[in-house]
This record gives structure tokens, C-alpha cells and sequence, in this order.
């Protein structure tokens, strides 16, 4: 692939340490395509939400992206998108905001227009913000808290390994922050941090060739300050497995596990990690372990999987979205929706599952497959030029070569023994968060606390050496005490 | 998984042919019918080294006519994963696993698809694995419900967003006799049921998995010709079936209809109202005009979206869609309300809008860029081989080929105002009608 990285040296990775050059940086990908795809991130986050105006930073590119600009109110950039089937998207995490969008080169000049002034000149109105204020609490409320258990598991399993850092709150906010706030915080939040040291300009596809100088000259309009520094992410240490249950009036218990990790893109251990996870297995891989000794055995849910790097909205995507870089990540399990009898004994199965994996290493044979799988896989990850551009302005920020050969190069040089060597320094089946969402929380509670048996009961026979196991998963103690486990209701979570 | 239309005008992928000698359809492909009735459909791309397979049977939850067998289909996409004598699970999976596949399967309404996308050099091996376990699946009783518990598990997953209980309370009002009354992923009661049903299971295959009802499609980095050496190999020999479903015609409907959902946590209303409409057709232009009618009327460049999401703020979504289907469908708008005293409101407003349509000619420069979006909206699909076996896939489940997809479009290109306004007036009719309201308690706020 032509990785075009304009702006960089082989300091990079200091100069993104201190949070960037002075300058804006640039990544293209050209190609023949009709096809044009831009990509503006901006190395802030929620990381640098004010400690009482948590979600400012989703807010302000929210409204950027979904406001009217000084001359155009918002129908009226709807009005123009429409036609061309395009749309400016954002999305915001810790580390990083993006705003990307596809356009057909025919009309690229008019898509641009309009993002430039969305960008540079935004309308900054009342009634917008009224809006998307509204939208960002009923995302909250009812997107998350109402509608999707998994979602809000996985959440509340980060902002609470996370609390007391900057990455200690959901990337949307807290219902009671986002009433609060005003324009003036979110033109502070704008003028603060969408500088040019922040800047990544991303494209992709059958762009003219004077386009990219075009972006950087208009882009320079943003302020050329120097970068405010990043916070320090250091997650407390967990000392003893602890569990927080989410009650709610729900059909089912959903689980996200885990813990943090030293180990992002770029560190030594990451490859060897990245194939540990593609050997328990990612989103919608099959063949993973745990969606093999969990659902496929078992039949106790629709999925297990597990993962080292962030990957929200896991339930609509079958890969992850980049442009999600973090500079600390957490090992997780996340356990699909259990009918309530199981639960108890499904956690315990993940527990005896990870256990395992720690103590005995991945099998050679397996070790072999798994290697074969992502050392080809990986070109399935970017097998748009949209993705292809996100992984590129990670690579950017992680300091690395574009992905696929990262992966490719990292993993030929792999061995086993390094892999399990890997896993017994990074992981461990002991000091884990636990998020259940669940009805009936306290009765929950009672069955995971000790190692009082949880047994399973399943509607067809199995073979004699999965019931030989069951005996053992449902005693596993999983090192709750009472005091170790939480309840809290759903109403108090992100409110 | 279930496949669910989403509720967007821009995913129905229609859009006029601007010029009527460009393809809509932009890729040469070649169609081919073996001897038993299997159809192949290759279409060589650009992209280099990556393939991706789609294999559409012709079933979905259309086909379940028998009563207490809604969800079948569904859980026999499932089923296709449980192996054959020769390639068992474990070894099918890590035959996909060396081949750093992608793979999955979906079920929706009339079709099930199994999809695949992997480097192109594991062609001959993905070929012949995939023919073996549509010519010779084999699973246990246990194993089968084994399945059925990860099926619940499924319906579990999805049972925390009201979504999905208002579209099954939507079709189970508003249908008496079709099989669109119930969802794909079927009722709960069906689904509970579903470890009995083992000998209907090894029914449900032996009727439908079938050359006559299955497509392959191949997309990427291939040669036609090496592909049907490759399906002739395989394939070849797989016995075409005998069974025609007698699927309930739908009687007109004869009144209003209503129905309320008492949803057990905080939420915020939801309004969907619905009326019968025409099914997929590339020749008669009722489909394409309430296609356009949904866009027009509802999408975000709407008058009536302008109004209650932008300037009164009343509701945060408002969609509408005609789904594409093999029978007649259900034109549905829906709109998630702010606050629950002012859900009749909405309400009204909808019925206004849709009364507007019925009197008025829209201007025809806004179905222009109706026309417009559609066109680049497809277009901008097909930017990978996957999204192109993809976006033919539902197009073979509707014709069994991608002709249809340039007679659509072009059909759509001859689109008119007085199109739009006819099948207002003929289908959005209040004996047509059916609403269903959803309302929990408060989600709090509701500022």
C-alpha cells in the first residue's frame, strides 16, 4: 500500500508522546477510486473533559457535526448532503475525535465546502444544542441504560477500572454534567484543543492532487499553540476480584470481565497478546475458545469473546472501528446475555477458561492455526480504504509501520513459548473486575459469592468429559467475599 | 444472527440511472445455471487478493407456513454450522481459521445467506467445504438442541431494546394470514419450543436446502471460468428437490387497526405506523414510488423531520421504509417521541403528512435529489468485494438475479410525481392502517 505520511520523522513517537509536532500532521492513501474518504481526527478526548464537565469533549464535536454553521443553519447543510448521499460522522473517545465522511468525487468540491465551514466556522445556535444536548442524554438514558445491556456492561466495566484518571468516565458524559453545560464551554473546549498540533488530516481514494494542499492551507486557520499536555493514565491496582452488579429489570445477565493492561500497539508483547486474543477469539469468530467451550458446547448464549484494545459498539459491528486509539488498555472478556439459571455457573466457566489459558498456555497446534488465521485476517480488517485510512492515522499515533505489516512481521517472528510467555506477564485469572447487568441482583450476588456449587442444567445430554468438567467450573471459587460485590441500580449508573 | 432491514431510505439502495446507457450495476458479471437448477453468479472486481462467497438460499421466515415453526429458518442457519461426517465443527472452523476468514450468516424474511471473505488462494478448499455441508449436513439430537440454546441466547441479546418488540407486534397486528406476521427470529413461545422440534429440523433442510432454491454468489479477486470448473466439481451432483411451499395469501385489510405495548423499563414512546403495501417489483412502479415516498416524506431532508426533530424537538427519529420483499410488505414510519404527552401529536402529524401526499404533487426537483442520493447511495456501497456479493445478495432473494437491480433503477429514473401521489392514495389508506404505540416509564428528564 502507499502510506504517504507527510510531517513526520523517526522522532515521531516522542513528538506524539508530547501529544504531537506543532504541526498538523497528514496520512493519504491515493488510489483510482471514484471514491473519496476523509478523515479529520484530532488527538483530544475525553481524557480532557474539565473534572465537572464530563462528556464536554463528545458535546462539542457532536455539535460541530451535527449543527448548523455561521452562514448555514443545519437543514440547510442537510439540505446540501442530501443529494449526494453523504454525511459528516463523529465519533469521540479518550484519545481521540474523528470526523469522516464519504463522498463520490463528482462532488467532492461541495462536500468539502461544507465540512470545511462545519469545522472552521461553526454556527455555534441555541436550538442545535438544545438538540443534541437532548440526543446526548437519551443516548445515556435510553440508548444505553434502557436499550442495550452488553454495551452498558462494558462501559461501567471501563469507567470504574478507570477510576480516578482521566479516562474515568464514559467518553458521552454523565446525564447531571451534560444539563449543565453551555455554549461557552463548548466554544472553550473548540478554541483549547481543535489546534493544528492536534490535527491529523486523513484521505483516501481519487482525490484531485492539489486537494491535500487546499485542506492544509484552510486547516491553518486553526490556532498553531502548542499542544496542552496529556494526563498520565495510571489505573489503580485491583487487589482482589471484585464485582459490580447493575440491577435492572431485564430478561437476561449480561458480563463484561477484565482488567488493565501495560501492553497497546507498538509495545513489544502486542502481537503475541493480539494473537491470544484471536485465539480466544474476537467478535463473531467461531473457532474462537470461549465461543467454542460456551456456546458451541454448551449452548449457553450467542457469543463469548475477548479483547485487548477498546471496541464499543461491539453488537452492530463485526470488526472494530479504528481511530480508537488509547494509550492504556484493558484484557476483557465480554459474555453475551445468560439465561438467569446459568449465570452464575457461566461466569465461573469464563473464570476456569481464562485459569486455564494462564496456567497451560495455548496449545502448539493451536498456536499454529491461530498464526495462520491472523497473519491473513488482518487483510480482512482493512478491506475498505475507509478502514485502510483509520488504521493508517493509528499507525500514525502509535508510531508504528501501517498495520498489516506491523501484524504480519510481528507474528512471523512469534514462537510459542514467547506467546505463553506473553500471556503469564500480562494476564492472570485473579485481582478482575466483574460488570453483570442483571435482574434479581442481590440473588446473583449470593450465588457468586464463596464456592458454594452453581450448577447447570441443560435441555440434552452431554459428553462424559464436559460433565466431568461442569463438576469442577461450578465449585470454582471465583475469590468473591461478600464485601467484594456491589449493587448498584441502573437509574445511578452515568447519571 | 437476524438480519433486520434498518429502518433507512438510503440502505433500500434504489436510485435512477441518470444516463440510460451507464449500468447501474457497475461490475461485468456472468450468470450460470447447472443442470440441477444451482445458480452461480461470479463477478471479478478490483480488489486484489481478497474473494467473498454469498450462498442465498431462497428461505427465511416467509417459508415457515406450519403453525408453532416461526423461527426455523432462522435456527436452521444455525444448524449449517453443526458438520458433516466429513468436515465436523472443529474442522470446518479451523479450516477458516487458517484461511484468515471472515464468515458469518444472516436470516431475514425470504432469504438466509451465508457469507464468507477470505484470500483468494483458499478458494478450491472454502468451495468444496461449503458444498459438502449443503449436500451432507449431519448433527445429533443433542447437538441440535445444543443450537436452540444459543438461539435463545440470541432472542435474549436482542430482548433489551424495544425495537424489536414493536416490529413484532407490528406484524403480528397487522397480518392475519402471511408468514410476514411473524419475525424472523419468531415468537418466544416458538423459540422455547424449539428442542422438540428436531424431526421438523431434518424436514425443514430436506425441503429447502436445495440446488433450485440456492444461489452462490463469488465476488473479488476470480475468474468466472475457474469458478464454475470449481462448482461443477462440487456441486455438480446435488440432488434438486420437489417442495413448494403454499404460502397464505394475505386478505385485504379491512379497517384501522391498533395496538399498544406496555414496555417494562424506562424508555422513551415509540409511534410506528404501518400500511399494506406492494412487493418488490423492477417492473410496476408502486414499490420504487413508496420508496421514494418514505424518503421524501420522512427522511432528514423532510418537512415533517425539519419540524418535529428540528425545530419543535419534539422527537429525536424519524424513519420510514419500504421493505424490499418477495410478497406484499408493510410501508412503516416510526418515530421515537421526547416526551409521552405529546405522542398524539406526532402521531397526527404523520397522518397530516401522509394526507399531503395524497393531495399534492411533490416538486419535482426534490425527487430529483431523492433520485440522486439513491444513485450515489449505491454506488458508495460497493466499495469492497464483500459489500458487492452483499448488496446482489438481496436482489438474488428477490429475482434471482442482478438484472434486476439496472430494470429497478431504471424503472426509478422514470419515476413521477403523479408515481408518488397515485400510490399514496391507493396504499396509505386508513383502512390499510395499522399503529402501534410503545410506552414504559419515564426515562426521566424528558426535558
Amino acid at each position: 500500500m502507499k502510506l504517504g505520511v507527510a510531517g513526520i520523522t523517526g522522532i515521531m513517537g516522542a513528538l506524539l508522546a508530547a501529544n504531537g509536532s506543532a504541526q498538523m500532521r497528514t496520512v493519504t492513501l491515493p488510489s483510482k477510486s471514484p471514491l473519496v474518504n476523509v478523515r479529520l481526527v484530532f488527538t483530544t478526548g475525553a481524557m480532557m473533559d474539565p473534572a465537572d464537565k464530563p462528556g464536554l469533549a463528545h458535546l462539542t464535536a457532536a455539535m460541530l457535526a451535527g449543527g448548523g454553521t455561521k452562514d448555514l443553519t443545519y437543514k440547510q447543510v442537510v439540505d446540501a448532503m442530501f443529494p449526494m448521499a453523504a454525511s459528516l460522522n463523529n465519533q469521540t473517545d479518550q484519545e481521540m475525535t474523528v470526523f469522516s465522511g464519504t463522498t463520490h468525487v463528482d462532488n467532492l468540491a461541495a462536500y468539502y465546502k461544507l465540512v470545511r465551514s462545519m469545522l472552521l466556522d461553526p454556527g455555534w445556535r441555541e436550538d442545535d444544542f438544545k438538540r443534541i444536548k437532548d440526543d446526548t442524554i437519551n443516548s445515556l438514558r435510553v440508548g444505553l441504560r434502557g436499550n442495550n445491556d452488553e454495551e452498558l456492561g462494558k462501559e461501567v466495566l471501563y469507567a470504574t477500572l478507570y477510576r480516578g484518571t482521566a479516562y474515568g468516565h464514559y467518553s458521552l458524559g454523565t446525564i447531571s454534567a451534560i444539563e449543565k453545560m453551555t455554549l461557552d464551554d463548548l466554544k472553550l473546549f473548540y478554541k483549547q484543543h481543535y489546534t493544528q498540533s492536534n490535527l491529523i488530516l486523513g484521505l483516501a481514494g481519487g482525490y484531485p492532487a492539489d486537494f491535500l494542499e487546499q485542506l492544509k492551507k484552510d486547516f491553518a486557520a486553526l490556532p498553531a499553540k502548542d499542544a496542552t499536555p496529556v494526563p498520565a493514565i495510571k489505573p489503580e491496582a485491583i487487589d482482589h476480584t471484585r464485582a459490580l452488579i447493575v440491577e435492572k429489570n431485564t430478561r437476561s445477565v449480561a458480563y463484561s470481565l477484565g482488567f488493565p493492561i501495560d501492553v497497546k500497539r507498538g509495545d513489544p508483547d502486542y502481537p503475541a497478546l493480539l494473537l491470544m486474543q484471536s485465539y480466544l477469539g474476537p467478535h463473531r469468530m467461531s473457532g474462537g475458545r470461549l465461543f467454542q467451550r460456551i456456546r458451541e458446547i454448551r449452548g449457553i448464549n450467542y457469543g463469548d469473546y475477548a479483547y485487548i484494545e477498546y471496541f464499543p459498539r461491539g453488537m452492530f459491528a463485526m470488526e472494530p472501528a479504528p481511530n480508537l486509539a488509547r494509550r492504556s488498555q484493558i484484557f476483557q472478556i465480554w459474555i453475551r446475555p445468560v439465561e438467569p439459571p446459568a449465570a452464575a455457573f457461566t461466569l465461573r466457566l469464563a473464570f476456569f477458561e481464562l485459569n486455564n489459558l494462564v496456567q497451560n498456555g495455548i496449545p502448539p497446534e493451536d498456536f499454529n492455526r491461530t498464526k495462520e488465521f491472523l497473519t491473513k485476517y488482518v487483510n480482512v480488517l482493512t478491506k475498505t480504504k475507509n478502514a485502510e485510512l483509520g488504521y493508517a492515522i493509528d499507525s500514525l499515533y502509535y508510531g508504528i509501520p501501517d498495520y498489516n505489516s506491523y501484524i504480519k512481521n510481528g507474528i512471523a517472528k512469534l514462537t510459542v513459548e514467547q506467546v505463553n510467555a506473553a500471556i503469564r506477564k500480562h494476564l492472570r485469572a485473579d485481582r478482575i473486575q466483574i460488570v453483570a447487568v442483571s435482574a434479581n441482583a442481590e440473588q446473583l450476588k449470593k450465588q457468586l459469592e464463596g464456592s458454594g456449587p452453581t450448577p447447570i442444567e441443560y435441555n440434552s445430554a452431554k459428553p462424559a468429559e464436559i460433565l466431568a468438567e461442569d463438576k469442577v467450573v461450578e465449585k470454582l471459587d471465583l475469590g468473591l467475599r461478600p464485601a467484594d460485590i456491589q449493587i448498584v441500580p441502573v437509574a445511578a449508573v452515568f447519571e | 444472527m437476524i438480519w433486520k432491514l434498518i429502518l433507512l431510505a438510503l440502505t433500500t439502495a434504489v436510485f435512477s440511472v441518470v444516463n440510460a446507457q451507464v449500468k447501474t450495476f457497475p461490475f461485468a458479471y456472468t450468470q450460470q445455471d447447472l443442470p440441477n437448477g444451482l445458480r452461480l453468479v461470479t463477478i471479478p472486481t478490483d480488489s486484489p487478493n481478497l474473494v467473498s462467497i454469498y450462498i442465498v438460499v431462497q428461505t427465511g421466515s416467509r417459508n415457515e407456513v406450519e403453525a408453532g415453526k416461526s423461527g426455523f429458518a432462522h435456527l436452521f442457519e444455525h444448524m449449517m454450522f453443526r458438520g458433516t461426517a466429513k468436515y465436523p465443527p472443529e474442522k470446518y472452523n479451523q479450516i477458516l481459521q487458517r484461511a484468515g476468514a471472515a464468515s458469518n450468516a444472516f436470516t431475514s424474511d425470504d432469504l438466509t445467506a451465508f457469507y464468507t471473505t477470505f484470500s483468494k488462494e483458499d478458494l478450491p478448499e472454502i468451495l468444496a467445504m461449503e458444498a459438502d455441508r449443503f449436500q451432507t449436513l449431519k448433527y445429533t439430537l443433542e447437538n441440535f438442541k445444543t443450537e436452540t440454546g444459543a438461539v435463545l441466547g440470541e432472542y435474549n441479546k436482542n430482548s433489551s431494546d424495544p425495537e424489536e418488540k414493536l416490529d413484532e407486534v407490528m406484524h403480528d397486528t397487522a397480518f392475519d394470514r402471511h408468514t410476514y406476521k411473524h419475525t424472523t427470529m419468531g415468537f418466544l413461545k416458538d423459540v422455547q419450543d424449539m428442542p422438540n422440534q428436531y424431526d421438523y429440523s431434518i424436514k425443514f433442510f430436506d425441503r429447502y436446502y436445495r440446488p433450485e432454491y440456492t444461489t452462490i454468489v463469488v465476488a473479488g479477486d476470480v475468474d468466472p471460468k475457474t469458478v464454475r470448473a470449481l462448482v461443477d466439481k462440487d456441486w455438480g451432483n446435488w440432488k434438486r428437490g420437489s417442495y413448494h411451499p403454499d404460502i397464505p395469501v394475505e386478505p385485504a385489510q379491512q379497517g384501522p387497526r391498533e395496538s399498544t405495548i406496555d414496555w417494562p423499563s424506562p424508555t422513551l414512546p415509540l409511534v410506528e405506523i404501518a400500511f399494506h403495501g406492494p412487493a418488490y417489483s423492477d417492473s410496476d412502479k408502486d414499490w420504487a414510488a413508496l420508496d421514494a415516498l418514505a424518503t421524501l416524506a420522512f427522511s432528514r431532508n423532510s418537512d415533517l423531520y425539519e419540524q418535529l426533530v428540528v425545530r419543535e424537538q419534539k422527537v429525536d427519529r424519524l424513519v420510514a421504509d419500504m421493505p424490499q420483499s418477495v410478497d406484499p410488505n408493510l410501508f412503516e414510519v416510526e418515530a421515537r417521541v421526547k416526551k409521552a404527552e405529546d405522542v398524539s401529536y406526532v402521531r397526527e402529524q404523520i397522518l397530516e403528512t401522509i394526507k399531503k401526499f395524497q393531495d399534492d404533487l411533490v416538486p419535482s426537483e426534490k425527487l430529483s435529489a431523492v433520485k440522486s442520493r439513491e444513485r450515489y447511495g449505491f454506488t458508495m456501497q460497493l466499495d469492497n468485494s464483500q459489500s458487492v456479493a452483499a448488496a446482489v445478495a438481496r436482489y438474488i432473494a428477490l429475482r434471482r438475479t442482478p438484472d434486476t437491480i439496472d430494470k429497478l433503477y431504471a424503472l426509478y429514473s422514470r419515476l413521477t410525481p403523479e408515481d408518488v401521489r397515485a400510490a399514496a392514495r391507493k396504499y396509505l389508506t386508513e383502512n390499510n392502517r395499522t399503529i402501534v404505540t410503545l410506552t414504559g416509564p419515564a426515562a426521566g428528564g424528558g426535558k
